[in-house]
Order: C-alpha cells, then structure tokens, then sequence
C-alpha cells in the first residue's frame, strides 16, 4: 500500500475530530459574557500595562539561521544515504568533504561565542581561597572583635 | 502498487481496507493516549509516593476520559489581546500533524484479509521518515503560532524558547535518522523494519553502536518537550508556557497532541531501532505476536519518558542549547560518517573516527575559545 492516500483520509479524519470537537464545545460550554479582568492576558492577577516584548535577544535568529545551514546539510544528506551502497568510496569521500566544509565553518560560529548562551562565566572564581576552615577562623577572628584581615577579606584575596 | 497518487482510479476493496486501516489507527491513537495519561500520573505518583488518580474506574483508568468531558463542558475564552483567526489555527496546527505521523509507523507484520494482502501499518509512502520529520517540523508551528498569538507575556517567551529549542533538536533528530536510512538504504519505514528482522544483532541499535540511539533518545525528548527538556511550560517561570492563554477545548487538543507526540516517537525510536514488530512468534496467531511485541516494546519507552519526569531536573537554557548545539550535531554528524565509513571498508572506519576524535578535541578547544571571547566582549561583567 505505497500510496498517500491513508494519509489523506487520516488528515481529513484528523482535521473532523479537531472541528467537531470545536462545535461540541460551543454546543456544550456555558455562554458568559466575561468581564473585562477575565480577557486580559493572564498575569497571575496583576492587571498587564506593559504590551509583550517586540524585540527578542538576538540570538534567537541568529540560532534559527544556523539551524537553516544543518537543515540544508540533512536534505543533502537524505538522498545520499539512500543511494550509498551505490556510491561506495566516492559517496564517502565526497560528504567527507562537504562535511568538512560545515564542520569548519561550524568552528568559526563556536570559537566566535555565537552559540553561547545564558550568564557570562567569570575565568576565575571571585574569591579563590576560601575554605571551610577560612571562613571558621574569620568568624572566630570577629567574635573575638579583632578584624584579623584574612585570606578572603576584601581586597586581598580577590581576583579581578 | 507502484501508483501513489492514484491516478488509474481506487477499487472499492482498496478503499474499504483504507478506511478501515484508518479508522482502527485513530481509535487505537485516541484510546492509547487515554491510558498514557492515566499510565503517567499513576506511575509518576507511585514515584513520588502518592496514590494519584483512583476515584473515575477501576483504578482510576477513566480519569483521563473524565477530564476530557469536563472539558467540553468548560467555557471558552477568547483573550482580547489574541489575534483571533492565528489563534484558532494554532490548535489544529498542533493536533493534526501529530495524528499524521503515526501513520507511517508499522505495527505488526503482513496480514491477508479475505484474500487482500495488507501491511498492519496505517501508510508506507516511498518517503517514509521523512514524512515524520516533516510533520514534527510543522508541529513547531503549532506551538509558535499559539504563543505569539495569545498577546500575553508568557506565552510569547515560552513559543519563543519552544521553536529555538526544538529546530536545534531537530537537527540532530535528522542526522541519527540518517544514519538509519544509511544502513537501510531506504526511507521507508516498512523496509527499515525487514532489515531488521531476523536477529537481535540486526537490529539498529547493535548495527550501528548505540551511540544514534542515544542522541535519538535525547532529540526527541527535547523535540517533544518532556522532562527534563520542558523548558516551553516551565511552571516555575511561564505558568503554563506557550499554552497559558489557551482553556476548555482548544487546551485539549493541545495536550492531546503532545501525549499523541510522545507516542508516536516512542513508537518510531522502535522502528528506527529496536526492529519494530520484531521479535519470536509462535505458530499459533502468528499475526499477533508482532503486534503484541510493537505494544510492549513501545510501553517501555513509555516508562522511560515517565521515568525521566520523575528523575531529573530541568536543564538551564543555556545548558539547553549547549547541548544541544555543542555536543549533539557535531557527535551525530561525526558518527554518521564513521557509519558510511564502516561501510565502505574497516581502514576507512579506523580513519574517519581518528578524525572524529580530533574533531572533538577541536571543538571543544573553539567552545573554549568562544566562552573567553564572550567574557572579552563585557568587561563590565567581570568587575
């Protein structure tokens, strides 16, 4: 049975089942007339007076145009694995290449910071030598009232 | 045979055996998620040490079906804000590709019906997994549309992190599903699954070394937007995700095609990998027995979704796409290629993965790279 037609009939099944249960619902579903409060976006209670954000960080597009360079390397590489047993040595060669070419490229966004997402990693830690047993003996050095300044005191121990 | 679109007309047997296939499927669709609803919330409560729903049926197995009518039942509510005909449309957008992916899934073996000789699989079109992909792609739509046309805050961010979250696994999904077709030389589901028959050792998994089956596993779940992956309705921040503004029946459906999702990849990870409706039969009703293994095997992949939500936390967005982007591509296209290698010859093999190796190590140094660059770029951050 190659054929589409299963999946026509299933699409049109598909799209009765969605809109029937649609008129079911207006059919069956309490006809209110909500207040004003019950159609404004839902805000968990707060009354909205800023419009959703128009603009989006950047890197949004910039994930969905680096998407679109894999997508095309799949469609290339869909016929290509169906027809490999034919294409031996030259099939692998010749992707080989091709992926080469992606892979590079694919270095450059990486090595640019272009996928990096989220907060900015600090090289090293703010303070680097605290320990339990420095900040016991800070503490210790407080209540006794003497400010001992210690390895993590501020201005010694931290590293821009 | 060998005229897919019909073109010298349709027997009337064709067409009856059609629609019967296609009315079989959608019931067994539409009882299957029934009782994957119920099997989540009774397994993960069992997890968590509740009871979870006991009180509709025995065991509380028509909850789902309760919760449906209530559904019905309930009024709805257009946002104000909503752009009203995108709105309407995200719905079907999101239901309709997920009851056409499980046509190509086979269930079960051949099986001839007064004299009719069928395969127990809704369509095989010469196309096959592409098909999947594609519908998994316009799902992406569905779930886009319907944030953005709420007009509301939350769900706006949630489509916004849903389409980069799953075009990013997407792209992954297409390179294990490569290798796949690579190894079977076909994209039809139904020869997949003759390649496979036969032996353990010939299936997917083993032929080509677990690793596609791992990055598939992991894509699809980001793809379906399970746990630990669900960053689209992350309660804790969105409220309800792409779906906050959405009630009574068109929330429904919205849910219905996301149990729908999960079932039909369960079912596809089996074809794709675990042989499909393969495994021992017997001489009696030889029919079902590869139904019954395609049930069984697809249920403990079932389990594993249920199993993830109950065990992992959710991932960071940045962990999300790092992931995704940094380690998924490049390893699936790095192992696609060892595969084709393989294929050809075992010094070829040796040869691409000494350069997947160094691949990795490349990279790895270039993520570095670009980690310190961004850090260059805000001074201000680093005080």
């Amino acid at each position: 049975m190659d054929s589409y037609l299963p999946i026509f009939v299933l699409l049109v099944l598909g799209v009765l089942f969605a809109g029937l249960s649609f008129v079911a619902s207006g059919m069956l579903a309490p006809r209110k007339h909500p207040t004003a409060a019950k159609l404004a976006p839902y805000e968990c209670g707060i009354v909205p007076d800023v419009d959703p954000p128009q603009r989006f960080p950047v890197r949004f597009y910039l994930v969905a145009m680096i998407f679109i360079i894999f997508d095309i390397e799949i469609v290339f590489l869909y016929p290509w694995a169906v027809i490999f047993r034919q294409l031996r040595t030259f099939g692998l060669v010749e992707v080989l290449v091709f992926a080469g070419a992606v892979f590079i490229s694919f270095l450059y966004l990486v090595s640019n910071g272009a996928l990096d997402w989220g907060p900015v990693r600090r090289l090293m830690p703010a303070v680097r030598t605290r320990t339990t047993a420095s900040t016991v003996r800070r503490v210790a050095a407080r209540a006794a009232g003497s400010e001992l300044p210690g390895p993590d005191a501020p201005g010694t121990g931290r590293a821009a | 045979m060998g005229d897919p679109l019909f073109m010298n007309g349709v027997g009337l047997a064709v067409l009856v055996i059609v629609i019967v296939k296609v009315l079989v499927a959608f019931a067994a669709l539409m009882v299957a998620v029934m009782f994957m609803i119920w099997f989540e919330r009774k397994v993960i409560s069992d997890m968590q040490a509740r009871i979870g729903p006991n009180r509709a049926g025995p065991f509380g197995l028509l909850q789902t079906l309760a919760d449906g009518i209530k559904l019905f039942f309930k009024e709805d509510l257009l946002p104000e804000r909503a752009d009203l005909p995108v709105f309407k449309l995200a719905p079907y957008l999101s239901i309709v590709p997920a009851f056409l992916a499980f046509a190509i899934v086979p269930v079960g073996g051949v099986v001839t019906v007064a004299g009719h000789t069928f395969d127990l699989q809704v369509a095989d079109p010469p196309i096959g997994i592409l098909f999947l992909l594609a519908m998994s792609s316009i799902s992406v739509y569905g779930v886009m549309l319907a944030g953005w046309s709420s007009g509301s805050k939350y769900p706006l961010l949630g489509s916004v992190r849903a389409s980069a979250q799953m075009i990013s696994y997407e792209a992954a999904l297409g390179m294990t599903v490569t290798a796949v077709v690579l190894i079977t030389g076909s994209l039809s589901t139904r020869a997949m699954v003759i390649s496979q028959a036969s032996h353990v050792w010939d299936w997917n998994i083993i032929r080509l070394g677990v690793v596609p089956f791992v990055l598939f596993m992991v894509a699809i779940t980001a793809e379906l937007n399970r746990p630990p992956f669900d960053l689209v309705e992350a309660e804790q921040e969105l409220v309800g995700g792409f779906n906050t503004e959405y009630s009574s029946i068109r929330f429904a459906l919205f849910y219905l095609a996301e149990f729908m999702n999960t079932i039909t990849m369960s079912a596809v990870v089996v074809t794709l990998f675990l042989g499909g409706p393969d495994g021992p039969g017997f001489h009696f009703l030889r029919w079902l027995w590869p139904i019954l293994w395609f049930i069984g095997k697809t249920l403990a992949f079932l389990f594993v979704y249920v199993w993830l939500r109950a065990a992992l936390p959710r991932l960071r967005y940045d962990q999300l796409m790092d992931l995704g982007w940094k380690r998924l591509i490049p390893l699936s296209l790095g192992w696609l290629l060892v595969v084709a290698a393989v294929l050809v010859d075992r010094w070829w093999g040796l040869v691409v993965a000494a350069g997947l190796v160094l691949g990795a190590v490349v990279l790895s140094r270039s993520a570095l790279v670009g980690r310190v660059r961004t850090d260059e770029l805000e001074p201000e951050a680093t005080s």
